[in-house]
């Protein structure tokens, strides 16, 4: 079991419907495939943590990494893990109009994205926290990751 | 029948045919395609300049001067408004009209045959060519100046290699005459180091049919060698056929000079990084560490790709992570400099104690993290033993104020038995001989001075236990005036006046058994020390100091005293100021510790017969 986080950037701003076909899309494969974890995104900043069999998650972060919808992807770690910190993949995000969103599965306000789960080590925990720093910006209040609390 | 015929042909061809006839130029034949070139108003017979049919006064004339010469000529592309034949609109048309001289048999000129051929689909697209060749000479100028005032040589060569083309940017470059063979000089003006390469690449491009791009040295006129970047690419007249080879050479000789010296500057930089025994490490501006030095790997054992962008935390004592995570994203939220004192895990499972700091640079480059890691273990282990030891002394020292106050308290009792036995042994016994009367007299001196040491003994230990104690706001003149109460026996003895002076500063913030003992010791000392000759005058004031600090001043007219040169050395313990004068010399020895407690100190000056003056400086 490995778990991969990276960041990238938008090649343009991603609108309401892009958002939504991604996390059709993006649920239906990671259930298909085991594929569990969170992506952030916000202004064109993507981040995104996924975990799963390395046999699964390699070939998927290479697909991931020459999708023309996003650049500047890196890598800032892909290692085991003894086990999934995430029940399943989930996204989070602004949307302009929230109205047809918030009853989607697997969508999340960036303020209500669930504290970075305890079974992560300090280290990873500390690498998620920085992420979604990265992305949603220091004024977001998000739940404080227990595991640093 | 036959030339019914002909006439049916003539009226129908696509070409205008008229004649006109006699010296008036009537109109005789006129077909379809004439009759609608002149507008239809052709009635045979009549003169044509009553029916121009919107022919021109200078065709008139010209017409005219043809039948009168009997010289044919042809208007070429003369313009009409004419309806199209094939739509019907009426528009500018072109047409070369033909007007040849009619004869009779006797060569009499009889009239003009007029022929015109509708020549507007040549004229417009003459008239296409002539504005688009005018379109061109503006383009290839503009092309020219642009090329001739951009910064870069321009140039086009052939497909052998031979030069077409070169902007006058090269001449002014190279100083080359402009009558300079360019492809005989051209190869010798590269760098012979680069000359071959370049030589050879730019054939193989040629050779290949492809563009190229490579930098290399080219002789300016002053003889230095300067970086060009040369980029051309090949014009193609057909999909696989070029035919030259149009390009740039620009001068990058300084931007390569930079970028060497920024190469060089990060590699010296790194170097130096990784030479410096800390771990030093650099964070990109989401706070991810991108660089760990040298040292990080030999002091971890581990890796920069084990360390990992988050890695650094897992090296801290377990119980210290949180917090060190936590400071770490609200430092890189706000930009705020990290610090903090840590202990980290070397390779072999030892910790030790670093400081870990980190600050941010905000740059053209962008916004990036430098920290360092800075080994700290011996001089927290040093600091810890001082501190163990420090701690021992200050007990050994409380341990020693102890004995003494308890040596002097339970030498009291023998003291005082001693006195007793000896005031019974002189009531009782009687003595010959007179100078045993003094000698008592020794005795019971000596007594008196054991005494007293022991109480100032026990004072002293006393009082240092009160250095500590809390400070209030303490009205100086009530102070002082208990502490008189308490000595008016030596005031009396003494015959002393005291004058009190406190308006300056009336109040001071002090401990008030402190206050009582400074005050107690030095007017104790004033009235010990009286000069024989006359009564005591002590005089008490106080003042404030330049920096605004409270002070008191004791005068008296006594003996006065020989002062060394340092004056603190004078207030040791047990040293006596006046050996005909008792006194255990402890007083001023306490005052001074009192003072130093508190952040002050003692100043005094003294004429030997005349007095003392002693200062109090309350606080520095």
């Amino acid at each position: 079991m490995n778990h991969i986080v990276y960041m990238s950037r938008a090649v343009r701003p991603l609108s309401d419907q892009d958002l939504q076909e991604l996390l059709d899309q993006c649920r239906r494969d990671n259930a298909l495939h085991n594929v569990t974890g969170v992506l952030f995104y916000s202004h064109g900043n993507i981040a995104q943590l996924i975990e799963g069999e390395s046999s699964i998650i390699d070939p998927l972060y290479e697909r991931i990494s020459r999708d023309g919808r996003h650049s500047n992807v890196t890598q800032l770690v892909n290692k085991p893990i003894p086990s999934r910190s995430f029940p399943d993949w989930s996204m989070a995000f602004h949307p302009l109009e929230s109205e047809g969103f918030t009853a989607l599965g697997g969508f999340l306000l960036p303020n209500q994205v669930p504290p970075t789960p305890e079974s992560l080590t300090i280290a990873d925990a500390l690498l998620v926290d920085l992420v979604r720093q990265a992305v949603f910006g220091a004024d977001t209040p998000t739940t404080p990751s227990p595991s640093l609390a | 029948m036959h030339d019914h015929q002909l006439q049916s042909i003539l009226r129908h061809m696509p070409a205008g045919i008229a004649t006109l006839l006699g010296p008036e130029l009537r109109y005789g034949f006129v077909n379809e395609a004439m009759q609608m070139l002149l507008g239809g108003a052709t009635p045979t017979g009549e003169p044509l300049a009553e029916h121009t049919g919107g022919l021109a006064a200078d065709l008139l004339e010209v017409m005219q001067q043809v039948y009168e010469t009997g010289r044919p000529y042809v208007a070429k592309a003369y313009p009409f408004s004419a309806p199209d034949p094939t739509d019907g609109v009426v528009a500018k048309r072109y047409f070369d009209l033909a007007l040849e001289p009619l004869h009779d048999e006797n060569d009499e000129p009889q009239g003009l045959l007029l022929f015109a051929v509708d020549v507007t689909g040549q004229e417009e697209a003459r008239q296409r060519a002539h504005e688009l060749s005018l379109e061109t000479r503006r383009l290839d100028a503009r092309l020219r100046v642009l090329s001739e005032t951009a910064p870069q040589i321009t140039f086009s060569v052939d497909t052998s290699g031979q030069y077409e083309y070169v902007s006058p940017q090269w001449y002014y470059f190279t100083g080359q005459p402009p009558t300079a063979d360019l492809n005989a000089i051209w190869p010798l003006l590269i760098h012979p180091d680069d000359r071959l390469r370049v030589l050879y690449q730019a054939d193989a491009a040629r050779a290949a049919g492809v563009g190229w791009s490579f930098e290399y040295r080219m002789r300016r006129h002053d003889g230095q060698y300067r970086w060009m970047l040369s980029r051309a690419l090949p014009e193609l007249h057909a999909p696989d056929k070029p035919v030259f080879w149009h390009g740039a050479v620009t001068e990058v000789h300084d931007q390569r000079e930079l970028a060497e010296a920024l190469r060089r500057g990060e590699a010296e930089l790194r170097f130096l990084a990784d030479s410096i025994p800390q771990l030093i490490w650099t964070a990109t501006a989401e706070g991810f560490i991108d660089y760990y030095n040298q040292h990080t790997g030999d002091y971890t054992g581990l890796s920069a790709q084990e360390l990992g962008p988050t890695g650094w935390v897992a090296l801290l004592d377990p119980t210290e992570q949180a917090a060190a995570a936590r400071r770490w994203v609200h430092c890189v939220a706000s930009g705020d400099a990290y610090e903090g004192l840590y202990r980290m895990r070397r390779h072999d499972g030892q910790y030790r104690w670093h400081i870990i700091r980190a600050r941010q640079l905000a740059d053209s480059r962008g916004l990036r993290w430098f920290g360092a890691c800075t080994d700290v273990d011996d001089q927290h282990r040093l600091r810890e033993v001082l501190q163990t030891q420090y701690d021992e002394l200050a007990r050994t020292n409380r341990d020693l104020d102890t004995f003494v106050y308890t040596a002097s308290h339970d030498l009291k009792q023998p003291l005082f038995n001693l006195r007793g036995l000896f005031e019974e042994l002189r009531r009782t016994a009687t003595f010959q001989d007179s100078e045993q009367e003094q000698l008592l007299e020794m005795v019971d001196e000596s007594l008196r001075q054991l005494d007293g040491t022991l109480q100032e003994l026990a004072a002293t230990v006393q009082d240092q236990r009160e250095l500590a104690a809390p400070t209030e706001d303490l009205d100086l003149r009530s102070v002082l005036e208990e502490v008189l109460l308490g000595l008016r026996t030596q005031v009396h003895e003494a015959q002393a006046t005291i004058d009190l002076e406190l308006s300056a500063a009336p109040t001071l913030v002090y401990g008030r058994a402190n206050l009582r003992s400074v005050l107690h010791n030095l007017l104790s000392n004033a009235l010990k020390f009286t000069h024989p000759a006359r009564p005591a005058h002590v005089q008490i004031a106080t003042s404030l100091s330049e920096t605004g600090q409270p002070q008191l001043t004791v005068r008296d007219n006594g003996l006065g005293m020989e002062l060394r040169q340092d004056p603190f050395t004078s207030f040791q313990l047990f040293e006596r100021q006046n050996p005909q004068v008792a006194g255990a010399g402890v007083g001023l020895y306490l005052v001074q510790r009192i003072l130093d407690s508190r952040g002050g100190h003692l100043e005094v000056t003294s004429t030997v017969g005349q007095g003392t003056t002693f200062t109090v400086h309350w606080f520095e």
